[in-house]
């Protein structure tokens, strides 16, 4: 039946973890296209779709340090904690974990100091977080009110804690399409310490078509299941079994004159070589300066790793990627115990390389359309848990995250939290007031991310009303183009 | 409150993304057909033929159809046009610029929404109102209530009686193998055109293998057959392969499409797993291999649980397989079990689907069109749509419904049930003691926290623990709010006691798992039954919802089909249940329905010549296809039905017919007049559908395991989400834990027996166009596309498939590289190479394996495969790869 295309086929699927790796490549398949019916529905696809309005990001890149890294340690100064240091709390507060708890403050024991022209307020574990904060909006009032880390990272990733929904990035690219026309447009890079809290559901298209599921960049061989041909099968072996498999196609076809199907076939193999080699490239960052592996920390061991992820993160949006989300590994910042060494370290793998984005964005011009994002699913509590082994027990009432680029107004600090750095009181922002404040940089109406399934109709924002969170933003309500 | 489907989508409820596909589909190909014929025949431009079509499918539903008529004005007569409404008369005959009709639809304004007429359709509007605003006959001066269907309508070609007709005669008679070559001969001869060669013996014997068993031959198999020289030795291959188990894996598959056959509910993301739909699938099988007749396999699903007597007890398996059989009727997504989920928007959504599922499976009709107003093309009421409706409302009752765990007939016997209760009281012991033990553990903590605290306050902080959380005063909650570690409890406790919970649980895990292994093993069916005694009424919803009930209907078939041979029983206190179902599936295999025989002969012959004889499979209606051979699809039908309904009799006289085993090669003169193979003077050439594909990898490997039936094969994602055979172990928190459970032979088995998971396609089958079942697949599509390459190129699955059919070709021959390829071409294309296929091929092997020598160091304590061994391995993916093994001449 040449009459149905494949992507008619592909819109039927309306939910759940795609089977289908590399379905993102349909679009890009001539031969999958042919002439297009009217149809009442729109179908699916991933050709680019300009926004309602004009849009101020185009592309995304989420830092997302899942955990929950510690706030009042690392971004939110608190010297009434510190005055306090060991006294007991006993206001409102919610432990995770009983059998450690305490009510005993626990003052940071990095020292605070400011930075940029703004002077922010940044503690000494991130010096290079530092250096861009002039570029940066540090949120300090982040709210999502659920006390786990699914939920909490379900709420900061899909809209709402329940699971199963589609991930931010399936949104932006069912909302927007690609821009690239041989690689995917929803990307995630996993760590080499293991998947992330949720797993393989973090990038799933929950009910939206398949072709919206994001694509993972393992980090080892192969590094694009599928795309990527197993170790034994790279370079010269695959040409020439490509070669071998052209030949026996060309004379299969000899006997079959004028089958088109089996030519398309043919070329299709030639498509798949090309997409191959254009991830490759994207992938391969030996092309990039010393410079840059230096700006990235790619030279040190500590950071080669979040370094290199980075600046593949760049490359890909540079090549017209949508969105590119960094996982962190597995509950990499979630410090119940031993915070004074396992902070410190894991802030010396990330920080440099993180910053090292945004200045490196800016350099190249992109920073202006690509929003860049830093954060966990959660902050800390200011008491102690765990007095053998001190550590700070899940805090999601108040944290911070940092944003910069695509229109976020850089060296400002929005919120506040309590004296205690326990809840947010000023100017809170919850996941929904995030992510309506994505959407409008991005230009989206809240139509352009809603999906009608047969339960209803799905949104990111989960049929909230959108609350942009203005004070972020460079520019005010009236400085938009109009609707 | 349903969500108002009539603003988003005034064709059809959105529920059906597919078949509005397929409606929008045909209205682009079958729209400028029907509306210009009559330019090319002569025929005069008039109401009924021309005009009537386009009114039907944009302006009835506000100008004729409802209550309430919109201005006033009824666009169902071009009498009613010529009077108009509110606005004054629609139509000037001879004037169309004078005309409101054509002034509102060419200006925009109407129809309301997004869809428009074409610029065709306002074309035809306007011809028709300057030639006068004729019609065919003359009109009625009023119409009546209900259902309005005209003549041209009524005398669509599906709607009429089967009859057999003659055989036609032909001029090349020795071309004549079976009666069915005689409808397609006459037609090809009397284009000037005839049958092509035949195939040669190879050929056939890959083509019947794959058509009648989904499998290619065993080499064994083709070098006995290509060298038999009995002259029935094909005819002997037919009946061998008709009589394989394999051969109702093929065919079972193909009914599962129709029926949407799925191991979850669907619907929405929760996706719950359906434990027993398995013995559904089972049931197909053992009923394609037993050859059961049609119309009794067609009576069993519709109605099995009407054959037998309430309460299911203590059932035989004969028994019981009727009630497996009503599965087809459970095949639906099912969003029910979710209580987030608004019910009743759910469960009118799964009597929709269930509706579809049947009337697209043994109507060929899109019935469902009909929900929320009536049929735009096809004579179609909504009267008619719940009056299907009512058939299955006493057992799907929306109003008082039955969650799917709630409908399981359980088949053990009374004695099983004694068994299951006694075991069930000591679980429930076993569970009361393991509390006990906890609750200790929990006192024995808190008393150690206590002992923690300084002694003046351990008094009070053990009376403010043992207060009740709502009764402490305020001095009680400071007190536990300063030491937040009393808070244990039978949740937190295992933070307390790490490792004695440890030892805890393990022992009463495996107190559970003995005592829970006494409970006899759960044996359930998933199937369709009534409540004895309870017939819900059946309304007509305005507009499809269900917040707008109308009149009665009572339970029938769709008027236009001839529907008084239908009769439902009605208030008989001796039957058990309703009976309509029971009536309704006798009624469709009694012998005299116009479409039954043909939707399924229909569908017969798509799967051995890629193509229907009616090419849309799902829609014999108006906006359907019309059948390239009518007067063969009437003689299969009636043959079908004469030969009572044994599809083996049929396939058999299809497979040993000429046009069966003509060579699929195209001829010039073919192409010239039929570049489709419409009339078939050849055979075509297909791709092998998505598991076929799976399955003959499997089988070239040598893994392919034979096992039959049972529970499916569990699926899971794989580290990035991508959907493998396997078996789930991630940890509570969705993180894999690299932990594999291996398979062994359950991870090569037949696709057919693969967990059909609604949200996690197999990442293997899904760009082969497997399809998703929402709820069902009335037609396979078979694209070309880059993924499927990249699949072949780089899977882990394609590749250790080929490292296996390498490994085998090896033990199978041993070292001598032009046996080997000869072996491996053999397994992948089912036929000997010929001399220069050979010398590349062994070239190939050659290159590769030096290469392979240099690009991988050889180190014999890794066991690192020989070069001579990674060469044959990309030599059988090359092969496996090609179009000479995905496809089938």
């Amino acid at each position: 039946m040449s009459h149905f295309n494949r992507r008619h086929f592909l819109s039927q699927q309306a939910f759940g973890l795609g089977g289908l790796a590399l379905a993102w490549l349909l679009e890009q398949d001539a031969l999958a296209s042919p002439p297009k019916p009217l149809l009442e529905r729109p179908t699916f696809d991933l050709k680019p779709r300009p926004p309602a309005r004009e849009p101020q990001a185009r592309a995304m890149i989420s830092m997302f340090m899942q955990g929950g890294p510690s706030h009042i340690d690392l971004c939110d100064p608190k010297p009434e904690l510190n005055k306090r240091h060991l006294q007991s709390f006993t206001g409102d507060i919610k432990y995770d974990n009983a059998a450690e708890a305490s009510a005993r403050l626990f003052g940071s024991p990095w020292k605070f100091s400011k930075h940029g022209q703004c002077g922010m307020d940044l503690s000494e574990l991130l010096p290079c977080l530092g250096q861009v904060a002039d570029e940066v909006c540090l949120i300090r009032s982040m709210h999502t009110g659920v006390n786990n880390h699914g939920q909490a990272i379900n709420a900061l990733n899909t809209g709402n804690i329940s699971s199963g929904r589609p991930a931010l990035g399936s949104w932006l690219t069912y909302a927007l399409g690609s821009e690239s026309q041989n690689l995917p447009s929803f990307v995630v890079l996993s760590d080499p310490g293991g998947l992330p809290v949720l797993g393989v559901e973090n990038w799933q298209n929950g009910w939206l078509p398949s072709l919206y599921q994001g694509t993972v960049v393992r980090p080892h061989e192969p590094r694009i299941l599928n795309l990527d041909p197993p170790e034994q099968l790279r370079g010269p072996a695959q040409q020439r079994f490509l070669s071998y498999l052209e030949q026996l196609n060309r004379d299969h076809l000899e006997d079959h004159p004028r089958e088109q199907d089996l030519s398309a076939r043919i070329q299709s193999y030639q498509l798949a070589a090309r997409m191959q080699l254009s991830a490759k490239e994207a992938l391969d960052i030996a092309g990039e300066s010393e410079s840059i592996h230096k700006l990235y920390g790619i030279d040190d061991p500590v950071t080669r790793d979040y370094g290199t992820r980075c600046l593949i993160a760049r490359r890909l949006v540079e090549r017209g990627v949508r969105f590119v989300q960094i996982f962190t590994g597995n509950q990499t910042w979630d410090h119940h115990g031993n915070i004074e060494k396992a902070l410190p370290s894991i802030c010396q793998k990330t920080d440099k390389p993180a910053d090292a984005l945004v200045e490196d964005l800016k350099q190249i011009g992109l920073l202006d359309t690509t929003l860049v994002h830093w954060g966990g699913e959660m902050g800390r509590l200011p008491v102690i848990q765990n007095e053998k082994s001190i550590g700070r027990d899940h805090n999601t009432f108040g944290f911070s995250t940092w944003l910069a680029g695509g229109g976020i107004r850089g060296g400002c600090v929005h919120g506040e939290t309590d004296e205690l750095g326990h809840k947010a009181v000023k100017d809170v922002v919850t996941h929904h007031d995030y992510h309506a404040t994505l959407m409008h940089l991005f230009g989206l109406n809240s139509e352009q991310v809603a999906f009608t399934r047969p339960t209803g109709v799905g949104s990111l924002l989960d049929g909230q009303p959108p609350s942009v969170v203005w004070g972020i933003l460079k520019r005010g309500p009236r400085e938009q183009a109009p609707a | 409150m349903r969500p108002d489907n009539s603003a988003s989508c005034p064709l059809v409820p959105p529920r059906y993304p597919a078949m509005l596909r397929m409606l929008a589909l045909f209205v682009l190909w079958g729209a400028p057909a029907t509306l210009l014929a009559w330019q090319g025949a002569g025929e005069s431009i008039n109401f009924e033929n021309h005009v009537r079509p386009i009114l039907k499918a944009h302006c009835w539903q506000c100008h004729g159809e409802e209550d309430e008529l919109k201005g006033a004005f009824d666009a169902r007569l071009a009498r009613f046009l010529r009077k108009g409404g509110d606005s004054g008369p629609a139509v000037v005959p001879g004037k169309h610029a004078e005309s409101l009709l054509y002034d509102r639809v060419a200006s925009g304004e109407m129809p309301p929404g997004k869809k428009k007429l074409s610029p065709r359709q306002i074309e035809v509007l306007a011809q028709w109102i300057d030639a006068g605003a004729k019609t065919a006959r003359e009109e009625p001066e009023t119409l009546p209530a209900g259902d309005t269907f005209t003549a041209e309508e009524r005398s669509h070609w599906s709607f009429q009686p089967i009859r057999r007709p003659p055989l036609p005669s032909v001029r090349a008679g020795q071309l004549i193998g079976t009666s069915i070559d005689a409808f397609l001969l006459s037609r090809l001869e009397s284009k000037g055109l005839s049958f092509g060669p035949a195939a040669d013996r190879e050929t056939l014997i890959r083509r019947l293998y794959y058509d009648l068993t989904g499998l290619p031959p065993s080499s064994e198999a083709v070098e006995r057959l290509v060298a038999d020289p009995a002259p029935d030795a094909y005819e002997r291959l037919a009946d061998t392969l008709l009589a394989s188990p394999a051969y109702g894996e093929r065919w079972g598959r193909h009914w599962l499409d129709v029926a949407g056959y799925a191991d979850s509910d669907g619907y929405n993301e929760k996706d719950a797993e359906r434990k027993w739909a398995y013995k559904y699938r089972d049931y197909c099988v053992r009923a394609l291999n037993d050859d059961k007749p049609w119309d009794e396999f067609l009576v069993e699903q519709l109605a099995g649980d009407e054959l037998l007597t309430p309460p299911y007890a203590n059932l035989t398996s004969e028994q019981s397989d009727r009630l497996v059989a009503t599965g087809l009727l459970r095949m639906g997504p099912d969003g029910t079990a979710d209580a987030r989920i608004d019910q009743n928007v759910a469960r009118n959504d799964v009597i929709a689907d269930t509706i579809k599922i049947v009337s697209t499976a043994v109507l060929g009709l899109t019935v469902g069109c009909a929900q929320c107003h009536a049929h735009r093309y096809d004579p179609i009421s909504q009267a008619d749509y719940y009056r299907i409706r009512a058939l299955f409302e006493p057992a799907y009752d929306w109003k008082n419904w039955r969650p799917p765990a709630a409908r399981l007939v359980s088949l053990w016997s009374d004695e099983v049930r004694k068994q299951a209760s006694a075991a069930e009281s000591e679980m429930q012991e076993v569970t009361k003691r393991r509390t006990e033990e906890l609750d200790q553990l929990v006192d024995e903590t808190l008393q150690r926290e206590l002992a923690k605290l300084p002694v003046e306050i351990q008094p009070p902080a053990r009376t403010a623990r043992a207060t009740a959380a709502a009764d402490r005063t305020a001095e009680q909650n400071q007190l536990i709010k300063e030491y937040p570690f009393l808070n244990v409890d039978r949740g937190s406790v295992y933070l307390y006691l790490p490792d004695r919970l440890t030892g805890f649980n393990k022992k009463w895990d495996e107190l559970t798992e003995t005592t829970r292994g006494k409970r006899p093993a759960d044996d359930m069916v998933q199937c369709l039954t009534e409540t004895p005694g309870q017939i819900p009424p059946t309304k007509l919803f305005a507009r499809g919802d269900f917040n707008q009930p109308r009149q009665d209907v009572l339970p029938g078939e769709l008027a236009v089909l001839n529907a008084t041979r239908l009769t439902i029983p009605t208030g008989d206190p001796q039957r058990p249940t309703s009976g309509r179902r029971l009536a309704y599936a006798r009624h469709l295999t009694g012998g005299g329905h116009p479409l039954v025989a043909r939707v399924l002969v229909n569908r017969f012959w798509r799967h051995y010549f890629g193509r229907g004889l009616v090419p849309t499979l799902g829609d014999f209606g108006l906006l359907g296809e019309r059948p390239s051979h009518p007067e063969l699809l009437d003689w299969l039908a009636d043959d079908f039905m004469r030969g009572g309904w044994r599809l083996k009799r049929l396939q058999r006289s299809i497979v040993t017919s000429t046009a069966y085993r003509q060579s699929s090669r195209r001829r010039e003169e073919l192409d010239a007049v039929d570049p489709e193979n419409r009339l078939l003077g050849r055979m075509s050439v297909r791709r092998l559908e998505a598991e076929t594909i799976r399955d003959a990898l499997l089988a070239v490997s040598g893994r392919l395991s034979t096992k039959m039936y049972g529970p499916p094969v569990p699926v899971t994602p794989d580290d990035v989400g991508q959907i493998v055979v396997g078996i789930d172990t991630r940890d509570s928190a969705g993180r894999p834990t690299g932990k594999v459970v291996p398979l062994g032979e359950e991870e090569f088995r037949r696709s057919i027996y693969v967990q059909a998971s609604r949200s996690k396609p197999l990442g293997m089958l899904e760009p082969f166009d497997a399809p998703i079942m929402t709820p069902n697949c009335e037609q396979r599509t078979s694209s070309t596309v880059a993924p499927q390459s990249l699949l072949m190129m780089n899977s882990i699955f394609v590749v250790q498939q080929a490292e296996a059919m390498a490994a085998r070709v090896q033990r199978e021959i041993g070292a001598d590289p032009a046996g080997q390829f000869r072996r491996a071409w053999l397994l992948a294309f089912s036929r000997a190479p010929s001399e220069s296929q050979l010398q590349a091929g062994v070239a190939f092997l050659a290159e590769q394996s030096t290469a392979a020598s240099s690009d991988v160091p050889v180190d014999p304590k890794t066991a690192r495969p020989q070069p001579a061994q990674v060469a044959l391995a990309r030599l059988c993916q090359a092969l496996m790869s090609s179009n000479g093994f995905l496809y089938v001449d």
